[in-house]
């Protein structure tokens, strides 16, 4: 029985996540600790900041699963209310779907976002050093794997960008084609406007130049991206370098205006411009837009941007859900025949042992074959007991993938008498 | 036409018509993956419309039977070897769904031309003539290239001030991607035009005399040849980039386009090429 206990950013406040998390995370041994429950068989865990999960392949008894949730709730110091509203227990067909929802993003806070998966392989590597899963949960990640990358390859989940900065760069992209060389003028120093830098630069933008009222602020910026601080008087020089603009001061009024960038259009070329103004109160003048070759966005644009994006996913989200459906059923059948292949191995066994046994009672008069016969009749005997064990053989891994596999399986250990 | 020059130019038409398609439905479904494809299928085509032109080339009496077919199929020829040479320095993979269709319409033209019709006159037959055509169509080709960027840049650009870029934008190249193709085809388009002239210009002083100058092809091509010029000149020594210069180089090319089908239908020329 697979079964998934735990608790995200759905069910759990930060503080009850951070306790949780902590808690487990100071656990020396963990993986062996909860190896040493009653009834587990394979285990993993996953710690993210938005979720602590336990997977498990366990023996069927209800007794197991209330040990790994109460383990759960004593390392991270939960109180019984905590453990009553937070804590979620699947089993069996949800908990696969669950995990495979988890690995393809489709519970992340911020659907569609690519960290996931290597926290999930990076929680399966970490228990495959360990020799916690078996048959079951390996078959089962690999799984959950391939169900994320058919989720980001036949949908458009994470196609487009859902945060403001990122918004920005795939719009310098749309502008410059590539970002490679591009001058970057950052004017202020604020957080919004250094992260929108630091996804440019990551792009390929380069030269960074940071004005700022306070020249310090400028110079302790510009040297994280080993660019040159300027002063703010000196903004209309740099307008004539730069490509790309981010703009986000506390100033009350227009800290470019339309002017400044006409009076620098002659000495630009008519090069193409990108200003991101962030800042509100805002920092450019919205005539600037109106510049050919000049592409103003500010914050209420580059957030309908996002929103849009973020609505996309969403519908994407739908089609993502459907291949999580069908993954779940092949999984699940899998699993199912699993059940049976003790059964099948024990039948075989058994077959093995009667050839060997009567071909031993046999060998007097076998033994007196001419060449080569011996081998033929032993042969001949193999191939009689494969076609007789063919057929109840393939009905119990058909029966049991699609339907219930206990009544088969007691039916064939009864009829072969498999338990005596 | 052999049979196996028929043949391939039938793989190139049917490749032209499937890839045309393809990028077109490309803009309607908004995926990329389907332009990607029509690219390589017109690639296919380009190498179809290669070996029909080499065959012809090698099973060719001469100046007799380059006809109207071969001319209209070279343009298509310079057009798609241009687009595609451009696909392995820029990702403009949707820019297709501009330039096949004009590739396609030269082929459909001409499909429908007969391959023995002499389309130069013995007497004007000869080495300068051929230079005066292949490096005038090869200009022209670059010319109706950077028109389908600028035309195609000029989408893009309404998108990205009307900030409402969305899946369309996403598909689209980039400006910076247009408005260098833009350039590069007047860069290279107006040299190879204006030696093409000054070939036929040489020829027809030779030949014909005075009467060449009031033929209203040479007057078309020398206005394509001003209007370029002018465009290439504002580009390099004033700076012009961007939406001017897409929105100029577009009309350029529906002139461009108008004044051909005048000419063909309306008025007598010597240039009776199509």
């Amino acid at each position: 029985m697979i079964v998934l206990v735990g608790l995200n950013h759905k069910t759990a406040p930060l503080a009850v996540r951070e306790k949780l998390f902590a808690g487990c995370r100071e656990q020396e041994n963990f993986l062996a600790d909860l190896l040493g429950i009653d009834g587990v068989r394979e285990i993993l865990y996953l710690f993210t900041c938005n979720r602590v999960e336990l997977l498990a392949s366990i023996d069927e008894t209800p007794e197991t699963m209330k040990m790994l949730r109460s383990f759960l709730a004593r390392f991270g110091g939960l109180t019984a209310e905590e453990e009553a509203s937070c804590l979620y227990v699947y089993h069996d067909d949800a908990a696969i779907k669950h995990l495979f929802r988890v690995t393809s993003s489709l519970d992340s806070m911020v659907m569609g976002e690519a960290q996931i998966l290597g926290q999930v392989k990076e929680a399966y590597r970490q228990a495959l050093a360990q020799n916690a899963t078996g048959i079951a949960l390996n078959r089962l990640m690999h799984r959950a794997f391939r169900t994320a990358k058919r989720v980001r390859t036949e949908t458009a989940i994470a196609a487009n960008p859902v945060s403001v900065s990122f918004a920005a760069v795939e719009l310098a992209k749309k502008i410059f084609g590539t970002l490679d060389g591009k001058k970057t003028l950052v004017i202020g120093a604020g957080e919004m406007a250094e992260l929108t830098c630091t996804h440019l630069v990551g792009n390929g933008a380069e030269d960074v130049t940071v004005a700022n009222r306070s020249q310090a602020q400028a110079e302790m910026l510009a040297e994280k991206y080993r660019g040159k601080a300027v002063s703010l008087t000196s903004l209309d020089a740099e307008l004539c370098e730069a490509d790309i603009v981010i703009s986000s001061t506390g100033a009350p009024s227009y800290v470019v205006t339309g002017d400044m960038v006409r009076r620098c259009l002659r000495k630009r070329k008519n090069r193409l411009l990108f200003l991101i103004d962030i800042a509100v109160p805002r920092d450019i003048d919205p005539a600037v837009d109106g510049i050919e070759n000049v592409y103003l966005y500010n914050i209420d644009h580059l957030q309908d941007i996002v929103d849009e994006n973020m609505k996309n996913r969403r519908r994407e989200g739908l089609k993502a859900e459907q291949i999580v459906v069908e993954e779940v059923v092949q999984y699940v059948s899998w699993l199912k025949e699993l059940e049976a292949v003790p059964t099948i191995v024990s039948l075989r066994s058994k077959a093995e042992t009667i050839v060997r046994t009567e071909l031993e009672k046999a060998s007097g008069w076998m033994d007196q074959m001419e060449n080569g016969n011996r081998e033929k009749v032993e042969a001949l005997v193999n191939g009689i007991v494969n076609k007789i064990l063919h057929a109840p053989v393939t009905v119990m891994k058909e029966e049991s993938a699609d339907f219930d596999s206990q009544s088969i399986v007691a039916a064939a250990r009864q009829l072969f008498r498999l338990d005596d | 036409m052999t049979s196996v020059e028929m043949k391939f130019f039938v793989v190139a038409l049917v490749s032209c018509s499937l890839a045309t398609a393809g990028y077109l439905l490309s803009l309607v479904v908004k995926k990329v993956r389907l332009a990607k494809i029509s690219t390589w299928i017109l690639a296919a085509g380009f190498i179809g419309l290669t070996l029909n032109l080499f065959w012809g080339g090698i099973h060719s009496e001469g100046w007799s039977s380059f006809g109207s077919r071969y001319f209209l199929s070279i343009y298509a020829w310079v057009i798609a070897c241009i687009y595609l040479g451009l696909q392995f320095r820029t990702k403009t993979r949707t820019l297709g769904a501009f330039i096949a269709p004009c590739i396609l319409m030269f082929l459909i033209a001409a499909a429908g031309q007969e391959t023995d019709k002499n389309l130069v006159p013995p007497q004007w037959q000869g080495w300068l003539t051929s230079l005066h055509l292949a490096l005038a169509i090869a200009g022209e080709g670059l010319f109706v290239l950077a028109s389908a960027a600028g035309a195609m840049f000029l989408i893009q650009n309404r998108l990205l001030k009307h900030k409402k870029p969305g899946p369309l934008g996403r598909l689209l190249p980039s400006l910076g991607d247009l408005d260098r193709i833009n350039h590069l085809g007047l860069l290279w388009g107006f040299p190879l035009l204006t030696v093409g002239i000054i070939g036929g210009v040489i020829y027809a002083v030779f030949v014909w005399g005075g009467q060449w100058l009031a033929d209203p092809k040479v007057l078309w091509s020398l206005a394509i040849w001003m209007v370029n010029g002018f465009l290439l000149h504002q580009r390099l020594a004033i700076g012009w980039k961007g939406s001017r210069m897409a929105a100029l180089s577009f009309a350029g090319l529906i002139v461009f386009l108008c004044s051909a089908l005048l000419i063909r239908f309306c008025l007598a020329t010597v240039h009776n090429f199509i």
